[in-house]
C-alpha cells in the first residue's frame, strides 16, 4: 500500500513543480529585439558635433576663408555625450533583462552528478543507477521550479520598477535625436539654401555656373534629408521599444498568457522590420 | 521664473526656426525688389536667427541631463540588480559542477585510484570561469 502512495506523492510533486516552471522565452525574445533595435544607434551617421563642424565648415566656405578657421564645438560634444549616456543606460537594462529571461539559465545540468553517484564506489554504500537517475530528475525539477519562481518574481519586480524611468529615458533619447538633432539638420538646410540662393540668382555668373550651383544645392539637401530619415526610423525603433515594454508592464501578472506573448511577438516583429528598413536606408 | 526644461527649450527652438524660415522666405520672394543693402541686412539677420536656433537645439539636448538624471540612476540600479541575479542563477550550476568534482575525488580516494585522484584534484583547482 505504501509504494503507490509514495509514487502518487512524487507525481503530485512533479506536477506542482512543473506548473511553477515558467517559460520566459517571449520576454527574452522581446528584450533581444529591443537590443538589436536600440543598437542601431551605433550606425547613425550623424551627431551634434558633426553638425557643428559641418556648419563651421559651411561658414568658412561662405566667407571664402581658409586660414585660422577654428570650430568651437564644446556644447555639441557635451550634447553627444549626454545622448550616448542615455543610450548606454537603456541598452544595459535590456541586456540585464535578456540575461535573466533565458530559459537555459535555470536548465541545470545534473547529468555528470548523476553519473558520478551511480557509478562511484562509496565504501559500504552502493546506489542503484536507476534510483539515482530518478531522484536526480526530481531534484532538478524542484531546483528549477524554485529558481524559476524566484526569477519570475524578480523579473516582475524589475519590469515594474523600470517601466517609468525607462519610458522617460527612451523619450529623452528620442527628443535629442528626432527632436533636437533633426531640428539642427533643418537649420543647416536653411543655411545652405540662403547661401546657394544668392549664387543661383546672380546673373553675373554664367548659366553653366548657376546650373552647377543648383545641382550642388539639391545634392546637399538630399544628403541632409537622408540623415533626417535615418533619425526618423530610429525614432520609430525607440517608440516601438517603449510600447513593447509598456505592454509587458501592463500584463506583468499574465506573463504566461498567450495574449501577452502575442503582443510582445508583434513588437518584436516590428523592431525587426524597422531594423531591416534601417539597413536599406543606409 | 523657474528653470526652463529641455522640452520648453526645444519648443522655443522650433518657434525660432519658424521665424527664421519666414525671414528667409521673405528675402527669397522679394529678392528682385530689395536693394543690395536691404538684401544683405536680411541675409545676415536670417543667418543670426538660424545660428541662435541651432544653439537652442543644442542647449535643449544638454538640459535633457537635468530632466533624465533620476531616471538614469533608477535604471542603473535595476540593471545592477539584474546582473547580480544572473550571477546568482548561473552560480547554482557552478555549485552543482563543484559538488560533482568533490564527489568524484571522494570516489577516487575510496577506490585508491591515484590517477583519478590527480585528475579530480586538478579539476577542483581549476579556477571558476
Amino acid at each position: 500500500m505504501q509504494k503507490p502512495l509514495s509514487h502518487n506523492f512524487v507525481l503530485i510533486l512533479i506536477a506542482t513543480t512543473l506548473a511553477s516552471c515558467v517559460n520566459l522565452k517571449h520576454v527574452g525574445e522581446f528584450s533581444e529585439s529591443s537590443i538589436e533595435g536600440i543598437e542601431k544607434f551605433n550606425t547613425l551617421s550623424y551627431s551634434f558635433a558633426k553638425n557643428c563642424t559641418d556648419e563651421c565648415l559651411h561658414k568658412s566656405i561662405a566667407a571664402l576663408k581658409i586660414h585660422n578657421q577654428t570650430c568651437l564645438c564644446t556644447a555639441d560634444k557635451k550634447a553627444d555625450s549626454i545622448t550616448a549616456l542615455i543610450y548606454h543606460t537603456t541598452r544595459g537594462y535590456f541586456y540585464g533583462l535578456t540575461d535573466i529571461s533565458k530559459n537555459q539559465l535555470t536548465n541545470y545540468n545534473t547529468d555528470e552528478l548523476t553519473q558520478t553517484l551511480a557509478t562511484g564506489e562509496f565504501g559500504s554504500l552502493s546506489l542503484k543507477e536507476a534510483d539515482v537517475k530518478a531522484y536526480s530528475s526530481i531534484s532538478t525539477i524542484i531546483l528549477r521550479a524554485f529558481t524559476d519562481g524566484y526569477r519570475r518574481k524578480k523579473i516582475k519586480e524589475y519590469v515594474t520598477r523600470a517601466n517609468e524611468p525607462l519610458q522617460t529615458l527612451l523619450h529623452f533619447l528620442d527628443l535629442n535625436l528626432s527632436g533636437n538633432l533633426i531640428g539642427k539638420l533643418e537649420v543647416q538646410k536653411s543655411s545652405i539654401k540662403s547661401f546657394y540662393f544668392d549664387l543661383i540668382a546672380n546673373t553675373d555668373l554664367s548659366v553653366f555656373e548657376r546650373t552647377k550651383f543648383t545641382e550642388d544645392y539639391y545634392e546637399q539637401i538630399a544628403a541632409l534629408t537622408a540623415k533626417q530619415e535615418e533619425l526618423a526610423i530610429y525614432s520609430e525603433v525607440l517608440k516601438t521599444i517603449a510600447d513593447g515594454h509598456n505592454a509587458l508592464y501592463n500584463n506583468i501578472n499574465k506573463l504566461t498568457e498567450d495574449e501577452i506573448k502575442g503582443q510582445l511577438a508583434i513588437h518584436g516583429t516590428q523592431l525587426k522590420n524597422l531594423a531591416h528598413s534601417f539597413n536599406i536606408n543606409k | 521664473m523657474g528653470k526652463l526644461t529641455a522640452e520648453q527649450v526645444k519648443r522655443l527652438a522650433d518657434n525660432f526656426a519658424h521665424m527664421a524660415n519666414a525671414l528667409g522666405n521673405y528675402r527669397y520672394e522679394n529678392f528682385e525688389r530689395l536693394t543690395k543693402e536691404n538684401n544683405q541686412f536680411l541675409k545676415e539677420l536670417h543667418a543670426k536667427t538660424l545660428a541662435h536656433t541651432t544653439e537652442l537645439y543644442t542647449q535643449s539636448a544638454i538640459l535633457v541631463m537635468d530632466d533624465a538624471a533620476s531616471s538614469l540612476e533608477h535604471i542603473d540600479s535595476i540593471t545592477l540588480e539584474t546582473q547580480q541575479l544572473y550571477k546568482k542563477l548561473v552560480g547554482v550550476q557552478k555549485i552543482l559542477d563543484r559538488a560533482t568534482s568533490v564527489l568524484t575525488l571522494a570516489s577516487a580516494i575510496i577506490s585508491l585510484d591515484t590517477k583519478e585522484i590527480t585528475n579530480s584534484v586538478k579539476k577542483l583547482l581549476t579556477p571558476e570561469s
